[in-house]
């Protein structure tokens, strides 16, 4: 089998990486759901986006990210800028699992906080523009309140606001998607490598 | 079953308009107060997006969605009295702590803000049939894979939120903690989420297929089976809510300037 | 007519080493009945996939021969191509739902508004669909509001919609409960009245030997026999095949009761057999 080098944004629309959308949108949902059962101090509201762009590259975490929050949007409508952020965190994921960042622990590590600044730097000015750099996270907004009123910075406090909860809840949902990742059949792997064609005997 | 879609079955003048035209209602009720920053005009954008809710008979069920918002409403309404920027006028004190005129004002226009922009959205969610907006999409040139994806969303996650519940049971039958210490739930947390992955990711690559086998691949332009919602001023209505949004930005570019 | 024509089909699943078709060859007539019978992973699915082009076109892989349906050469042609001559039902109903649709008339459209056919020529052949698989009165329910018989009837229903004149069946009936089997079995009695020519894949022997013209015994992806079912249950080395036969051709080896030179494999068969000696 011959693997030709791609770009890791040449695109992969084909049916199978679509139709791993809504599975990805489905665990994103169930793990918001278990993590409320649990009682868990955190969102955990990414893991199917992330395996998703782990599995079948950036464009179809980009599109599990931004279709997630407009149907997230559906049932609560201030997430839906939070699509820019989500988008951001499955081309980061999906770009760095191309580039092999996704093969050892300590390089899953490196791309939760990668993925963890980047979404950051996307969503605190969401969070500024829209409501003047709060996370509506209590914990968050806290320290939020308490930054302002010390350093009178919108742009410090809500980098904090936001990275307080952020980089636990990143590194956690990375590694649950990875563990998750590496648990998939190999043959199921092969379906969203579009870097093969088929060949003659 | 339940759905994730909100929509409420009303006969109503809201229901019979067509969704992109809520789509554009949707665009002017949030670059409006956005770019004028006034709070006379985020409280009237507020109050016609709350009284369009009600003109569709859906004010009730759009309740329920911003009794979630309260808390993080008040959140910001306090961090805004007492910390922020601009903050130099007090109007009260609680035992030491200062409320001040300016941030209590931003705090009213952000939550009017808010409140314009879940209504804004409320409008299209609650009076509007998922697949009626994404067919509509896929007719004005939208991807009718993305806008399948889309669609199939909706019963796709009730189902695995479903299996959720079945598989809670089987864990907790067979001793996976459910309750007890931070540790002891996290690691409850991989047994439950595994097996329902796993399936869903088989289920994908079956579902993969019978999608091509039905013609989903198929490169000639897609057809409707239901008919398109005909509303029948919708030109005039979009052409009105983009003269809103673009005067707003003429304003505020014009203020700039001068 | 031959509709199907296979000649030396050999397959690799990517980054596999064993081959999962190694050169098959077999050629089906116009409204035949095929069963194709043998062991898990023989490449019964497989050889079901490569005869609707999603091997090689979804799976990608090494391929070789050439798979013929009606006058449609599938290596050459799209999967989606491919669906207006021949269709294909899976083992798991609820896979085959879109789920994008919210009543059993809008899922048996699915394929048809992909063509991108006429409201009009939809609705006469979505019709049409649902009254030959007897569902037209669930038409208005949520499809994922269905039993598993009759979502498998659905299932057929989408695919039949598409008119293709070749129905491919991988083992429609094996998440069902009897009643459900029974519902898609006299479904497909239906489809043979219509002419289909069917290709079957089924693990209950009983229903292979009388609903089949002729079978094709699978082992380790090659062809191990192809023949009428008397034929085929009346060999000494089925169990080398690992297939097992008919409970009815079973009861007659023991018995040494033949029916001309072969043993019976249908309860009426044995049951002439048996009644003869009285």
């Amino acid at each position: 089998m011959h693997e030709k080098k791609k770009s890791p944004f040449s695109p992969r629309f084909t049916t199978a990486s679509l139709a791993l959308i809504p599975a990805a949108i489905g665990i994103n949902f169930v793990g918001k759901l278990v993590v409320s059962l649990l009682k868990l101090p955190l969102w955990m509201d990414s893991i199917g986006t992330i395996l998703a762009s782990m599995l079948a590259g950036p464009w179809i975490g980009a599109i599990a990210g931004a279709v997630n929050n407009v149907i997230y949007g559906f049932q609560d409508p201030i997430s839906i800028p939070y699509a820019l952020t989500s988008v951001a965190m499955g081309v980061t994921v999906g770009v760095m699992a191309h580039y092999g960042w996704t093969k050892s622990f300590w390089r899953v590590i490196v791309l939760a906080l990668v993925m963890c600044v980047i979404s950051t730097i996307v969503s605190v000015p969401i969070n500024i523009i829209f409501w003047e750099g709060m996370t509506g996270n209590v914990w968050g907004d806290a320290a939020y309140g308490i930054i302002l009123a010390k350093t009178h910075s919108v742009l410090l406090a809500s980098t904090i606001d936001s990275l307080i909860i952020g980089i636990p809840d990143s590194i956690a949902s990375v590694i649950i998607a990875w563990g998750l990742f590496k648990a998939l059949p190999k043959n199921l792997l092969q379906l969203y490598k579009t870097n093969t064609d088929v060949e003659e005997f | 079953m339940k759905s994730l879609s909100l929509y409420v079955e009303r006969d109503s003048f809201i229901h019979r308009v067509d969704p992109i035209t809520k789509l554009f209602y949707i665009f002017a009720a949030i670059i409006v107060p956005f770019v004028m920053k006034d709070l006379t005009v985020s409280i009237v954008c507020a109050a016609v997006s709350l009284i369009l809710l009600a003109v569709g008979k859906v004010l009730r069920n759009a309740i329920t969605v911003f009794a979630c918002l309260f808390l993080i409403m008040i959140t910001i309404f306090l961090i805004q009295a007492l910390a922020n920027i601009n903050n130099a006028t007090v109007v009260f004190s609680i035992s030491g702590i200062h409320f001040y005129a300016e941030g209590m004002i931003n705090g009213v226009k952000i939550i009017m803000r808010m409140t314009d922009m879940v209504a804004a959205f409320l409008i299209l969610i609650l009076t509007t049939k998922p697949s009626d907006l994404v067919e509509d999409l896929i007719r004005a040139g939208f991807s009718p894979r993305i806008g399948y994806v889309i669609m199939s969303i909706f019963q796709i996650v009730p189902h695995m939120a479903g299996a959720i519940d079945v598989i809670t049971d089987a864990q907790r039958a067979r001793g996976v903690e459910t309750k007890g210490s931070l540790p002891v739930r996290i690691k409850a947390f991989l047994p439950l989420l595994g097996p329902v992955v796993l399936n869903s990711f088989m289920n994908t690559k079956e579902r993969a297929m019978a999608l091509e086998v039905r013609a989903f691949d198929a490169k000639n332009k897609k057809s409707f089976l239901n008919e398109a919602v005909n509303f029948r001023h919708a030109m005039a209505y979009r052409v009105l809510f983009v003269l809103l949004a673009v005067s707003a930005v003429a304003w505020r570019a014009g203020g700039v300037l001068l | 007519m031959k509709k199907v024509i296979v000649e030396n089909l050999k397959y690799r699943y990517p980054a596999m080493k064993q081959l999962a078709l190694d050169e098959i060859s077999f050629e089906v007539e116009e409204g035949e009945k095929i069963g194709v019978i043998g062991r898990n992973s023989s490449g019964k699915s497989t050889l079901c996939q490569a005869l609707v082009g999603l091997t090689p076109h979804f799976y990608k892989g090494t391929y070789g021969g050439r798979v013929i349906v009606d006058g449609l050469e599938i290596k050459h042609a799209t999967v989606s191509e491919a669906a207006l001559k021949v269709g294909i039902v899976f083992q798991n109903p609820f896979t085959q739902v879109t789920g994008a649709k919210l009543t059993v008339y809008e899922e048996v459209a699915f394929g048809l508004e992909n063509m991108g056919l006429s409201r009009a020529e939809m609705i006469e052949k979505v019709d049409r669909a649902l009254h030959l698989l007897n569902i037209y009165p669930f038409r208005n329910q949520n499809p994922f509001s269905l039993s598993g018989g009759q979502m498998q009837r659905m299932a057929i229903a989408g695919i039949i919609a598409m008119r293709p004149s070749i129905i491919v069946l991988d083992e429609p009936t094996s998440q069902l409960d009897p009643q459900g089997t029974e519902e898609v079995f006299s479904a497909m009695d239906e489809l043979s009245a219509e002419g289909m020519t069917v290709v079957i894949v089924e693990h209950k022997m009983e229903k292979v030997a009388q609903y089949c013209d002729k079978i094709l015994v699978m082992k380790d992806g090659k062809r191990a026999a192809f023949d009428t079912p008397a034929k085929v249950f009346s060999r000494d080395d089925l169990s080398e095949l690992g297939v097992c036969a008919p409970v009815y051709t079973n009861i007659c080896k023991a018995l040494g009761k033949k029916e001309g030179a072969y043993y019976p494999v249908t309860l009426a068969g044995a049951a002439r057999v048996l009644g003869a000696r009285r």
